[in-house]
């Protein structure tokens, strides 16, 4: 059977039930779910997902029976759907080699993430995952990142002490094997 | 995923809280370096060296860079001396602790280890030739480390060969009065020595081993320390009892073990050398905040050498060992808690304060590791004096089925109370006084053997 490939991304404040509503739905569609991520940041729910359907389905049909999903005293998830080239699909795999994580601290401010994100993008670093928090006006970002397309970690360290005193923000980069040798039970290969 | 907060920790503990990997050692078998002359011998085992080290600094340095862990120390261990160069002469040992010495400094290491003997049961003509060699080598070479293991529990104790030592590193130090005595710094007496330690100066290539091995000490009093305080800080002392904080220390060693595993795994790959063992052992340096003497005052005597510090130092020692030996695939050399007096700050500071006193330091050591390490005491202490110090911190390893030694140095022409610096990971110290100086000679000088103990009737 010839399927269609589309990415999902449903957004809601978060309640019990909203995973099983929207699995339930794409069920009815004779959707299959393959990759799904979820999270919920301050009451706030969010999820991506990656479904196959049946080849005649078309995107305004996966968008109507998603936000047809009702609960009480909850308004309708606001969602995303966008049909996907094969292409797209291709998993990049990462060398474990190239995986890194920066963390960034300093005061809270307006532009924090812009700047960090802006001196990744410029040296070729690629951000896989990323979380930040606040405290205490103490910002944090932790920072997946992928080094594959660097020249040398050698050059990024020097460009990263520049830039931290440049923009009063402490940077540090390490490999991502160190973290998961003093916090896994597992050694990395 | 890892979670954020733990990366924050451990970001935290790499750039704050001094974790290093403190030594990567390369051992190596030299046996098979024997040439029918002095000059033969020497040349093959520097091309033994060169051909198995040459790669060690650079690939600990592009490792450290690529992991963003320093490593500290790159040293080699070799077979002990007395083993490779048997039937030579005093002049001959001379030589090949230049051989040696040389070979370190072409391939970049900061030391090598193992111009050494084994003496537990008796002197032989190559360890007599080798002790006899010791202070001119030691004073002529920057990077040769010596040890002699003078007993064992199986074997007991042989007191003609400490006798021997007490003269030694008497001689050790005056010949070298310009950096305080520093050659005795270079050598060290064990009971129970190792095969795989990777620390100086007692670090050897035992027999047994294979032809080439990498072993690793990892660091970690700093880490240790602020851990302790974080707990502290959170829980509040009052609602933590010593098991809390064994507990922590527990899980800190682990961490600070997994680094060093970690490291030590990736440059035995990348030289194609088989990885022997991580030593566990919380070795500090003189650095502020690295300091074994800071985790016993937070542990809760406010003097190091107060009531109490032998048993904190004994709750540090087996805490840290529970903690690294799940850590690490195998834990082996030393492994404890050291207290090196110049080498850690807080435990000069004792000494200068007169809080930590030579009696105290060696109740300490009976229940950590590794002795009585990088003491300095009065000059004009006598040989047999020196020797009757040996002897008691020796009998405390054979007893108690352990590791123990002994690194003194005579101070030349100072006194108690005087001050003497070492420079670098050395350190510095108030000079310890040694009461009871000159009241021990009868003793030494019955010489013989210390008989090996019984193992039933444990008492």
């Amino acid at each position: 059977m010839a399927t269609n490939q589309f990415v999902i991304s449903i957004m809601s404040s978060d309640r019990v039930g909203i995973v099983s509503d929207v699995a339930s739905q794409i069920s009815a569609l004779q959707g299959d779910i393959a990759d799904l991520s979820q999270t919920v940041l301050r009451g706030y729910f969010t999820m991506i997902l990656m479904a196959t359907f049946p080849e005649a389905t078309t995107t305004a049909a996966i968008k109507a029976q998603l936000t047809a999903i009702s609960a009480p005293d909850a308004p309708a998830l606001e969602v995303t759907v966008l049909p996907v080239g094969a292409s797209a699909l291709r998993e990049e795999a990462v060398a474990p080699e190239n995986i890194y994580i920066l963390t960034a601290s300093g005061g809270d401010r307006i532009g924090f993430v812009a700047t960090v994100a802006s001196f990744c993008a410029k040296n070729a670093i690629n951000i896989r995952d990323l979380a930040t928090s606040v405290s205490a006006g103490q910002y944090s970002m932790v920072l997946q990142v992928d080094l594959s397309r660097c020249a040398s970690v050698r050059s990024i360290q020097r460009e990263l002490k520049l830039f931290a005193q440049q923009h009063e923000i402490q940077l540090v980069l390490q490999h991502n094997d160190i973290f998961q040798a003093i916090h896994e039970i597992n050694m990395p290969g | 995923m890892i979670r954020s907060d733990q990366i924050l920790d451990t970001v935290a503990m790499i750039q704050k809280e001094n974790l290093d990997v403190r030594a990567v050692t390369l051992g190596l078998d030299l046996l098979d370096c024997r040439g029918a002359t002095v000059h033969e011998t020497c040349s093959r085992i520097q091309a033994k060296i060169r051909r198995f080290g040459a790669g060690l600094v650079p690939t600990c340095q592009a490792l450290a860079e690529k992991y963003c862990i320093p490593v500290i120390n790159k040293r080699m261990a070799v077979t002990p001396i007395a083993h490779v160069c048997a039937g030579f002469d005093r002049a001959g040992f001379i030589a090949v602790a230049h051989a040696l010495n040389d070979a370190a400094s072409e391939i970049g290491i900061d030391f090598i280890g193992g111009f050494s003997a084994n003496v537990e049961g008796g002197l032989t003509p190559a360890s007599r030739a080798l002790i006899a060699a010791m202070p001119t080598a030691l004073v002529a070479t920057q990077k040769v480390c010596a040890s002699i293991n003078v007993g064992s529990t199986r074997y007991g104790i042989n007191m003609d060969a400490i006798v021997l030592l007490g003269q030694t590193i008497k001689a050790l130090a005056e010949a070298s009065p310009d950096t305080g005595g520093f050659a005795a710094a270079k050598f060290v007496i064990f009971t129970n020595q190792p095969n795989d330690n990777p620390f100086m100066a007692g670090a050897i290539h035992g027999l047994g081993q294979p032809e080439a091995v990498i072993n690793v000490g990892v660091s970690g009093p700093g880490v240790i320390a602020r851990a302790l305080e974080r707990r502290l800080e959170q829980a509040g002392a009052t609602q933590l009892g010593l098991h809390d904080l064994a507990d922590e220390i527990k899980r800190a060693a682990f961490r600070v073990t997994r680094a060093g595993e970690l490291m030590g795994k990736r440059v035995a790959e990348a030289l194609n050398i088989p990885f022997g063992v991580v030593d566990v052992s919380l070795a500090p340096t003189p650095a502020v905040g690295d300091s074994v003497g800071e985790i016993l005052k937070i542990l809760g005597v406010d003097a190091i050498g107060a009531p109490g510090s032998t048993a904190i130092v004994a709750l540090l020692n087996d805490a840290v060992k529970k903690g690294g030996s799940f850590a690490s695939q195998s834990v082996g050399g030393l492994s404890g808690a050291f207290i090196p007096v110049c080498e850690d700050r807080e435990l000069a500071n004792a000494v200068r304060d007169g809080s930590l006193v030579l009696e105290k330091l060696e109740a300490m050591t009976s229940v950590c590791s590794v002795g009585l390490d990088m003491i300095a005491i009065p000059g004009s202490v006598d040989a047999a004096t020196i020797a009757a110090i040996i002897a008691d911190e020796m009998v405390i390893g054979m007893i108690n089925n352990k590791t123990t030694a002994v690194r003194l140095i005579p101070v030349p022409g100072k006194e108690a109370g005087d001050f003497v610096a070492f420079g670098g990971l050395f350190g510095e110290s108030a000079i310890l006084p040694v009461r009871n100086a000159g009241q021990s000679a009868r003793f030494v000088n019955f010489g013989g053997r210390i008989p090996a103990p019984i193992h039933s009737l444990r008492n």
